[in-house]
């Protein structure tokens, strides 16, 4: 069932890299994907702060580090927090200039660090927030969050989710910040492109990456592109975004192919009874008539 | 010319940070820290105070942000109490694990459940184990001067590291005193620059902050702190006497009060000490020879200078304003492991929790109890209702 993936040129992204070598990632893990191409987007003049996650972990150890930019290992919580005083020093000591990111998984984006954030939206402090979402709290083995979709299986929710996914950009866009956008590790030319917009633009930014992980989703670790792929291709996850409140479609697949190809790829979804593969599709379907409307 | 001015404990505070050039000042409010806020926005709005004051979402969050404002380079203060503290002890472990000299007021309030707004040490007493330096005051003049020592100290390159200090809430945070105000550039002088070289986050030196550790590294890290916290004993005294000598006022790690040739002593903290300083007058008068050891350094907790200071003592009663079920109050604790091996017995008393009144005649039972040698090494309550 492999299908090759189209070959990136990776001459159109900016040469310098600022990632490993020595990271601790799991093979096909794109949370060091999404850090990769975030900070060649950014650029050297960046401080990044991650909170505890897998990405915060595999980046260092003792006095190795793989991150040649100044970086900061926050508390789970204290993404946007930390930022926010970060960024108030840079302004205080004529360094407005430094781009301030946090890059945080979804649990420390939406659930436990989801005051922090919102916190930090709404006062429209000079952050860049991306939000590497794999479904699920994977840095203590893939337990269950508000991020995690309908009908996933977690090691501490073994029949499956019966709730639905929080829809996290429309609610971080609902902080009227000027740069709401989701992105998807599988179309980085898009990933790029919105966060060099970003960049650019001053307040509070939050992208939201589709994040696969061959490990909590159940996958052989050389399918994490074509997965993240088959997520956008389907018509699950959306590519837009929102610049000062306004909406755009910034990638349309040309025929949305059924959601069961991309379902059926992942082990976490073993539970999932036929109605519910349908029930997922429906809600596809119900996202894109909105969106024509 | 310094000024005097009537000013309360919270106001003495915001007076402290300003004066010592606060740049960023992360907060989030709590009852009875609040006025101090007010007053800080207060300076600022009228232009007397450049700093940059933000309104976090939370307690957690404002001492979050006062990290990372304080790993950018700058001077930073904050303040909070009670539910507050509690609510940023995550934060306080981080702060001194990284090694960032935050300045912060802890206006010590009760901690809930049953709910109180009023005084006792119970806040500050649950993070004596963080690596903060701990000082409680006794007078809004010392908590203004307080503040100021606070940013010499725990920026010295000696110590680094973050410092609370306690004023209790009502008994200070809401009551009028006579307050001499110094000068605002004498004080700049006294504090000087904070310019950070052993932790920062700047793109010209980039540095990876926070690497998780194997057990190779970790107890180094700690035994750091333990050396900064160990130099912090010797810093407070210096900053101390500098300060006497610019401003006139000592303060050191203890506040030894006629106990010189005392046979009986009481060791507190904060307002209590006030109380028993007239209770040791009275009875000195009546011929007894009695005194009061304010401990004003808990952490690092002097068990040299208690142990010198209380040479001829025969027996030494703590009062603490605070409990640990299962356990002591904390004061006495750190009293019986400082007299350890010196034969001087110590009693223990638990009073003023959630703001109960310690009158002069309960000091001067403690007083009795210890002349009269009754029950020495246990623990009474004061003024508990059967
Ligand atoms: C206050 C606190 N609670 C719990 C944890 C344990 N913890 C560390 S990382 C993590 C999960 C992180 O999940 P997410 O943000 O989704 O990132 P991921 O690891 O999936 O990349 C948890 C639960 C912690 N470090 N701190």
């Amino acid at each position: 069932m492999m299908e090759m993936s189209e070959k990136i040129d990776l001459d159109q992204f900016d040469k310098e890299e600022f990632l490993g070598p020595s990271l601790k990632s799991c093979p096909g893990c794109s949370a060091t994907i999404v850090a990769r191409f975030a900070l060649k987007a950014l650029g050297k003049d960046t401080i990044v702060i991650i909170p505890a996650s897998c990405l915060a972990t595999l980046l260092a150890t003792n006095t190795q580090t793989g991150i040649k930019i100044p970086y900061l290992h926050a508390l789970f919580e204290c993404g946007s927090s930390t930022a926010t005083g970060v960024k108030h020093a840079m302004m205080r000591k004529g360094k407005e200039n430094v781009n301030v990111v946090t890059i945080a998984g979804d649990s420390g984006s939406m659930d436990i660090g989801f005051q922090a954030l919102s916190g930090a939206a709404i006062r429209n402090e000079d952050i860049i927030h991306i939000c590497y979402d794999n479904e699920s709290a994977m840095n203590t083995g893939g337990q269950l969050n508000s991020c995690t979709p309908f009908g996933a299986r977690t090691p501490d929710w073994p029949l499956g989710k019966r709730l639905m996914k929080k829809d996290a950009p429309s609610i971080m866009a609902a902080h009227n910040i000027p740069y709401v956008a989701t992105a998807s590790i599988s179309h980085l030319e898009d990933f790029y492109m919105k966060l060099k917009k970003a960049k650019k633009i001053k307040g509070f930014r939050y992208i939201h990456v589709l994040s696969p992980c061959p490990i909590s989703w159940g996958y052989d670790g050389r399918y994490t592109v074509e997965i993240a792929r088959k997520a956008v291709e389907s018509g699950l996850w959306m590519l837009y975004e929102i610049e000062n409140g306004s909406f755009n479609l910034t990638y349309k697949p040309e025929r949305r192919i059924p959601v069961e190809e991309y379902l059926r790829m992942q082990r976490r979804f073993d539970t999932l009874t036929d109605d519910d593969a349908r029930k997922v599709q429906e809600i596809v379907n119900e996202l894109w008539r909105r969106y024509e409307e | 010319m310094n000024k005097i001015e009537l000013l309360n404990g919270n106001e003495a505070a915001a007076y402290g940070a300003m004066l010592s050039g606060a740049e960023i000042i992360p907060v989030y409010p709590i009852t009875p820290q609040t006025p101090l806020i007010h007053k800080i926005s207060e300076f600022i709005a009228k232009g007397e105070f450049d700093a940059d004051l933000i309104h976090l979402e939370s307690d957690q969050s404002a001492l979050a942000a006062a990290v990372g404002a304080s790993l950018g380079g700058a001077r930073v203060f904050t303040a909070t109490n009670s539910q507050g503290l509690l609510y940023m002890a995550e934060v306080c472990y981080y702060a001194s694990g990284l090694r960032v000299p935050i300045v912060m007021a802890v206006i010590n309030r009760a901690v809930s459940s049953p709910h109180s707004r009023y005084p006792d040490h119970s806040d500050a007493m649950a993070l004596k184990s963080s690596h903060w330096i701990q000082l409680f005051c006794e007078t809004n003049q010392e908590v203004l001067d307080t503040a100021i020592q606070m940013f010499r100290i725990c920026e010295d390159r000696r110590v680094l590291l973050p410092g609370m200090f306690s004023y209790e809430s009502y008994l200070l945070s809401f009551t009028w005193e006579n307050v001499e105000v110094p000068e605002q550039e004498k004080v700049r002088k006294f504090v000087g620059e904070y310019n950070p070289e052993h932790i920062i986050l700047d793109p010209d030196d980039p540095m990876t902050i926070n690497a998780p550790t194997t057990p190779d590294y970790l107890t180094e890290f700690r035994y750091k702190q333990k050396i900064a916290m160990d130099n912090a004993l010797k810093v407070i005294r210096e900053v101390g006497k500098e300060f006497q000598r610019e401003f006139g006022r000592f303060y050191g790690l203890i506040d030894p009060y006629r106990v010189e040739d005392a046979e009986f002593v009481i060791a507190t903290m904060g307002t209590i000490a006030s109380t028993a300083k007239e209770v040791v007058d009275e009875m000195r008068a009546e011929g007894k020879k009695v005194g009061v050891l304010r401990i004003r350094s808990f952490r690092p907790f002097p068990r040299e200078e208690v142990k010198k200071a209380l040479k001829s003592a025969e027996a030494v009663a703590t009062i603490d304003r605070n409990f640990s079920a299962g356990s002591n109050g904390a004061l006495y604790d750190e009293m019986r492991s400082a007299l350890y091996n010196t034969g001087i017995p110590v009693k223990g008393y638990i009073a003023g929790l959630g703001g109960r009144n310690v009158s002069k005649n309960d000091i001067r039972e403690v007083f009795e109890d210890l002349i009269q040698k009754e029950r020495l090494e246990e623990i009474s309550w004061i003024n508990l209702r059967g």
